[in-house]
């Protein structure tokens, strides 16, 4: 197990260079840059600013010079938008926010979803299962940025409960609408992989050995279909799971919660080289990361995975 | 009285289509200690029977009748009172032993839930006693060998273990599901051999539910024939191989392949086993018996008894080919 975390760690690096690489190539080849505007700056004054930020040098030594500050001081340069921020400072202003609602998101999709489809599997044909299937086939379809403008309308407009955005250092008040407008699609998709492999499970043969064994029904799902019926379920929970903090986007735009989403757009907008990169690469080493995670998990629940 | 006691039997599906019934009446006894077999064809209802006595039929399986043991019947007690007597009492092994065990668990702990649930042991004492019971059924190296996981033995070895399993709380009745179909026949050997030492040294009954006659005449007290569902005959073994009063065993019989004459073809049954859900009105068998009689299309016979042994044919005894 030590040697295959090891390993995949060593191929995470090369990985994510070229990650950072290829975004580095694909922002320089774009056209326009971060202080082109509709009233044109003066050409000695444009000079001048692109000589402050290392713009004026050849392409292999603009990213020699990044890569190897990214890797060697773990700086990410300094905005082109903000004058006096660095990309480092963005990113721990932005990801806790980001973090902390979508940990929670994760939180409640992964129970609600769960709970969801075992509940409907064990019933399956009662009306317990059609209600399952039918909330998550309605959550399916209401992807956060339909959700949010919903919550919205009638949590703040027409209750007056729940604020209408901001973040407040993530009281739960504000917490609330970013975590049920982030959570419910994947709640919806959990609950139904959950559903179709715990069906699976339950009709296998050891599942008919251990009811032979007298075991109630609980002992059964819980310790001879849990693990196998989750299988499938943990694989989706990677990606999901970096799909929750990009969803970000979404989450604060509607919310004004100014995670890193936020910044991310804006960025982008203002071909914000080096916010644009930062960002870029920490969802990237999120993904790898998180697949790392779920592989471990795989072998630790399978016994038939070993590496 | 019988250890277990089955009394008019039925088992039926629901299907999208129409309902389909695997079991139509089937009644037997079988005694403390005796060894039943259970043979015939895929089909014909001998594995659901089995199923149905453990309450392990599919979602939409249903069952009628009774099946008596110690005085309760097992087809209507409460799920609770069935969960005292699986494993406990009575015992299935069955036919996969490649996929009967959980994949993902340790044999140990496969095994010790079984005594920690229904005799309160520790996880240790537990461990212990299911390591004597493998070696009980000889798998090497028991002790060190009972933290792995399934796939680490092959089929015979896992067979064996689903037996150490069963006899773990010693069950007075043992049902055997073909136990031997899915392996090659040097372990076939093995695990009737196994199956024997411990009829032997425990004084289990069993059920033994197969089509094999080989492993049946070698190793059952009594056989009882089964077609579509229903008893064609049933006796005590030699005496029902030698003289089989039915039409549908003398074929059965016949069907066996033998290496001590020198046949150029292997004799089987004409036509195919029926639709379970569109069984004739008579004899289940009549469309394809060689000795069919013209009531035997329109009424079902009855299984007659005459003491030692039971059949359902119209035709005299006497004249079964």
């Amino acid at each position: 197990m030590f040697s295959f975390v090891a390993r995949r760690l060593a191929v995470a690096i090369p990985t994510l260079l070229i990650l950072i690489v290829v975004s580095f190539v694909l922002m320089y080849a774009a056209p326009g840059g971060p202080f082109n505007s509709e009233r044109p700056l003066p050409p000695a004054v444009l000079a001048n600013i692109e000589a402050k930020y290392g713009l004026d040098q050849p392409f292999w030594k603009q990213i020699v010079n990044y890569v190897a500050s990214v890797v060697t001081q773990f700086d990410f340069g300094p905005s082109f938008q903000y004058k006096d921020r660095s990309v480092n400072d963005v990113i721990a202003q932005g990801f806790p926010v980001t973090l902390t609602y979508g940990f929670w998101s994760f939180v409640v999709a992964v129970t609600i979803g769960v709970s969801l489809g075992v509940a409907a599997a064990i019933k399956h044909n009662t009306w317990l299962d059609y209600l399952a299937v039918g909330i998550s086939i309605g959550a399916q379809v209401l992807p956060n940025f339909v959700m949010a403008p919903i919550l919205l309308l009638i949590f703040t407009l027409w209750l007056g409960w729940l604020p209408g955005g901001g973040w407040n250092g993530g009281q739960w008040p504000y917490l609330i609408m970013p975590v049920i407008a982030l959570s419910t699609s994947y709640m919806a998709s959990i609950a139904r992989i959950t559903r179709s492999s715990m069906l699976e499970v339950l009709n296998a043969n050891f599942i008919r050995t251990a009811r032979a064994k007298g075991l109630p029904m609980r002992r059964v799902i819980w310790k001879h279909a849990m693990k196998p019926a989750m299988l499938p379920v943990l694989s989706y929970l990677g990606p999901a799971f970096v799909g929750m903090i990009t969803g970000s986007v979404i989450i604060d735009v509607f919310f004004s919660t100014g995670g890193i989403g936020q910044f991310f757009v804006n960025s982008a907008f203002n071909r914000d080289y080096s916010v644009i990169m930062g960002i870029t690469i920490l969802v990237g080493a999120l993904t790898i990361f998180f697949n790392l995670v779920v592989d471990i998990l795989y072998a630790w629940i399978d016994p038939k995975i070993r590496y | 009285m019988p250890l277990l006691e089955i009394d008019n039997l039925r088992v039926s599906f629901t299907t999208a289509d129409s309902d389909v019934n695997a079991v139509n009446g089937v009644s037997f006894g079988i005694d403390k200690g005796e060894t039943l077999a259970i043979v015939g064809e895929s089909g014909s209802g001998k594995s659901q029977t089995a199923f149905a006595i453990m309450g392990l039929l599919a979602r939409n399986g249903h069952a009628t009748g009774a099946a008596r043991f110690d005085g309760q019947d097992l087809l209507s007690i409460s799920k609770r009172d069935l969960n005292k007597i699986r494993s406990r009492e009575i015992a299935m092994i069955f036919q996969d032993p490649m996929t009967s065990l959980n994949p993902y668990l340790r044999i140990s702990d496969q095994m010790a839930e079984v005594l920690m649930l229904h005799k309160g042991m520790s996880k240790r004492d537990a461990i212990n006693e299911s390591a004597h019971m493998l070696d009980a059924v000889r798998i090497p190296d028991a002790r060190a060998r009972i933290s792995m996981f399934p796939h680490e033995f092959s089929g015979g070895m896992r067979q064996r273990i689903m037996i150490a399993m069963a006899l773990l709380c010693q069950p007075r009745l043992l049902i055997a599901d073909e136990p031997t179909t899915a392996l090659d026949v040097t372990v076939q050997a093995q695990i009737m051999q196994v199956l024997s030492d411990i009829r032997s040294n425990f004084g289990t009954a069993v059920i033994l539910i197969t089509h094999d006659l080989g492993v049946v005449a070698g190793f059952c007290d009594r056989t009882l024939v089964m077609y579509g569902g229903q008893i064609m005959e049933e006796g005590p073994t030699d005496n029902l191989f030698a003289n089989p009063s039915h039409p549908y065993t003398s074929g059965l019989l016949r069907a066996v392949p033998r290496l001590d004459r020198d046949d150029a073809k292997l004799a089987t049954i004409a036509g195919e086993p029926p639709d379970m859900s569109r069984l004739p009105a008579g004899c289940p068998f009549s469309p394809r018996c060689a000795q069919v009689l013209d009531n035997c299309r329109a009424e079902r016979p009855l299984l007659e008894t005459d003491g030692t042994r039971r059949r359902a044919c119209h035709l005299p005894v006497h004249e079964v080919a």
